[in-house]
């Protein structure tokens, strides 16, 4: 019965969450770039493109023909021709291709659209080979023979004669290159690098801060709810909204933030805040320290709200210091809270994209591009799917070693049973 | 902790809520100045002698900002009514059930709330390119399933926790079915739980940005924080457009806040703090 209650859920978080993730993987193992045709998917075998070769050679062989008939290096192209027919009997009589040939063939006449799943056949690999070097022998005469003697439609058949030699689709499967050219680039540990002081930094300031805060509001005094409403408000604007905002504020000449960082000194001058690289780290690092402080207080209030005052009154009487109270109570009481807040607020920075990216968009010079950012720019910009992919699992990994580590201190508290029976 | 707060109490919480409300307010100043005090001198001072409407004017006829909300507003609104329906269930069982695996369920469910968005997307984004769903709510709904599930699961499962055992009980003796006691006992029981679950789910999905920014391209598509965020032309930042929409967008959800703080808070923090 239990089962049936949660199989939706489960269903769903692993369709929609496991799977991608797995899939993520697949796809770093390819050569996977969507804006190339021959690439755009994913192929583990060889496979021959039925559409495309039926889009060439009739208008190879057609071509050559009028060349023939024209005078034009008459035997050469016979040659040529005889080649291109031989291997046009090939095909028909493969067992894999020639079954759909002339389905697509009649398709194509008619114009219609065709279907990947009949047009793009699974050959062998030594079917493959074989057509591959026909095609490029072919295509290479081609060329020969334009160059020694002028053709009228010279270019058009060595145009259609290249084209043939992408009729064979090549296995994009390259196993795990994609993880050793990022492991050797240098901009993806610069990315990594930036993720980590971006995280480390901003966790550790918010983490002081918040609990400051936490103890400073831990108290019973007027106006208790106002000050909750507070904190949540920064929590509750979007991301990408409270960067433009930050970004607008950090203005190198109508910034007010800016301004104020100038006269306090904190910076040489306010243009400096987004336009150099430390200072746009700074600033990245400030606006999220800004948005989620008062979220880590508010976490920490919560556990300090649970330690019973009794505690603290024994501990008077008994002449504990304030110091030695916060140290040997309220510590070790709020460990759990402390290491949940922790790792959702470490594992939240170190994914960090819409902040940066909004406000700086990984710039200037790749400063702050930290890993999400490269992985997005890798895929979105440069659609190249493999190889972002690949980082993406990276970060992935990141992910799972950090939750490991904080898991191991947080022993089986965060999932231990602690049903109300 | 029961002593009278000192003043100097009072001194720190001033500071603290100045620094945290201090950029609203900047831009709430800036959203009423006129075009010309938003740049040079007077792009410093705190108030303006000409205060004009004509930034937000701006907001919405110049920009698709209504279309903006509107597909906020739908998306976020269809995702947390499919998602905590679907996780309550879940949460319910976990919350009352001994079965096998229980732990290894909310072991995945507290890892996949952890995932990476970045690690999910380049997947997701060919399954609904090739489904045809990119620019479409169902295209934004989809994804945000793997955001908001894990998170209502995870809080309904300690409101669910809360709820007195013996009420179920009394129940069942009374002959009640499973699913009837789930809907007549549990439910009314459990509604200002899955509330506080419904309030958090919607802002997560109001606020999320890579998938709305990969998934939904088209104009007609875009949410708010997309939107907002390409306000900003290449050489250009509109000042008091951005400042203006900043303002719409932020206004409902202090009122949101203002209103359920208490089960925002109490949201928030069930996961976190060992009772």
């Amino acid at each position: 019965m239990a089962y049936s209650l949660i199989a939706p859920a489960l269903i769903l978080i692993l369709v929609i969450s496991v799977w991608p993730v797995l899939q993520s993987f697949y796809f770093s193992m390819f050569d996977l770039k969507l804006n190339s045709p021959t690439k755009s998917e994913t192929h583990l075998s060889y496979s021959f493109d039925l559409e495309r070769y039926l889009d060439n050679y009739p208008f190879l062989v057609g071509g050559i023909d009028n060349e023939i008939r024209n005078g034009h290096a008459k035997e050469e192209l016979q040659r040529v021709k005889t080649d291109l027919q031989a291997l046009d009997e090939e095909i028909r009589k493969n067992s894999a291709v020639g079954k759909n040939y002339d389905i697509v063939n009649d398709k194509l006449l008619n114009m219609e659209k065709i279907n990947p799943s009949i047009a793009l056949l699974k050959i062998n690999k030594k079917t493959a080979k074989e057509f591959q070097k026909t095609t490029e022998q072919i295509s290479k005469n081609i060329k020969k023979i334009s160059k020694e003697t002028k053709l009228s439609q010279g270019v058009k058949l060595v145009g259609l004669s290249s084209a043939m030699k992408q009729v064979v689709v090549e296995p994009t499967f390259i196993g795990f290159k994609h993880y050793e050219d990022n492991l050797t680039d240098k901009r993806m540990w610069r990315a990594l690098g930036n993720t980590f002081t971006f995280t480390v930094i901003s966790v550790f300031l918010e983490l002081v801060l918040g609990l400051a805060i936490a103890l400073l509001i831990n108290k019973a005094f007027v106006g208790r709810g106002l000050i909750r409403a507070t904190i949540l408000i920064p929590w509750a604007i979007p991301t990408a909204v409270s960067a433009l905002m930050w970004k607008y504020l950090y203005d190198g000449q109508n910034g007010i933030v800016a301004m104020i960082f100038e006269k306090v000194g904190l910076v040489d001058s306010m243009s400096n805040l987004l336009t150099s690289q430390a200072g746009a780290m700074f600033s990245v690092i400030f606006a999220d320290v800004w948005k989620t402080t008062p979220y880590m207080a508010l976490l920490l209030l919560a556990g300090l709200q649970t330690i019973p005052s009794s505690l603290y009154e024994a501990a008077s009487i008994d002449g504990a210091t304030k110091w030695k109270q916060f140290t040997s109570i309220t510590l070790p009481l709020i460990k759990t809270s402390l290491l949940v807040a922790l790792l959702f607020r470490t594992l939240d920075a170190f994914r960090v994209f819409d902040l940066i990216w909004v406000m700086t968009g990984g710039g200037p010079a790749n400063s702050t591009e930290t890993i999400s950012i490269l992985a997005y720019k890798t895929m979105f910009s440069q659609t190249n799917f493999g190889n972002g992919s690949a980082i993406s699992v990276i970060v992935f990994v990141c992910v799972a070693i950090i939750s490991m580590i904080y898991i191991k201190f947080l022993g089986r508290d965060l999932l231990g049973d602690r049903s109300g029976k | 902790m029961q002593k009278k707060s000192s003043f100097l109490f009072y001194v720190l919480l001033f500071v603290f809520v100045f620094v945290v409300m201090f950029p609203f307010l900047w831009m709430l100043i800036t959203s009423i100045k006129p075009m010309t005090e938003l740049f040079g001198d007077k792009a410093f001072t705190p108030f303006t002698t000409k205060p004009t409407i004509k930034s937000y004017m701006s907001v919405f006829l110049d920009y698709p900002f209504v279309r903006y909300l509107w597909n906020s507003f739908v998306v976020s609104a269809i995702t947390t009514i499919y998602t905590v329906f679907i996780a309550s269930f879940a949460a319910y069982a976990i919350a009352r059930f001994q079965f096998k695996g229980k732990t290894f369920i909310l072991g995945l469910v507290l890892s996949v709330s952890m995932f990476p968005q970045i690690a999910t997307i380049s997947p997701i984004y060919i399954f609904l390119k090739n489904l045809g769903l990119t620019n479409s709510y169902l295209g934004l709904i989809i994804p945000y399933t793997t955001i908001t599930l894990p998170l209502s699961i995870w809080i309904l499962v300690t409101f669910f926790r809360k709820i007195p055992y013996d009420l179920e009980e009394a129940a069942k003796i009374d002959g009640a079915s499973m699913m009837q006691t789930y809907w007549k006992v549990i439910f009314p029981l459990a509604a200002p739980g899955i509330f506080t679950t419904a309030i958090l789910v919607f802002i997560a999905a109001w606020n999320e940005f890579l998938f709305a920014l990969t998934i939904n391209t088209d104009e007609k598509f875009k949410t708010v924080p997309v939107g907002i965020a390409m306000f900003q032309g290449q050489f250009s930042i509109p000042l008091g457009e951005i400042a203006a929409a900043t303002i719409v967008v932020t206004v409902p959800l202090v009122i949101l806040v203002l209103a359920f703080q208490r089960r925002i808070v109490s949201g928030l923090t069930s996961g976190s703090v060992k009772e």
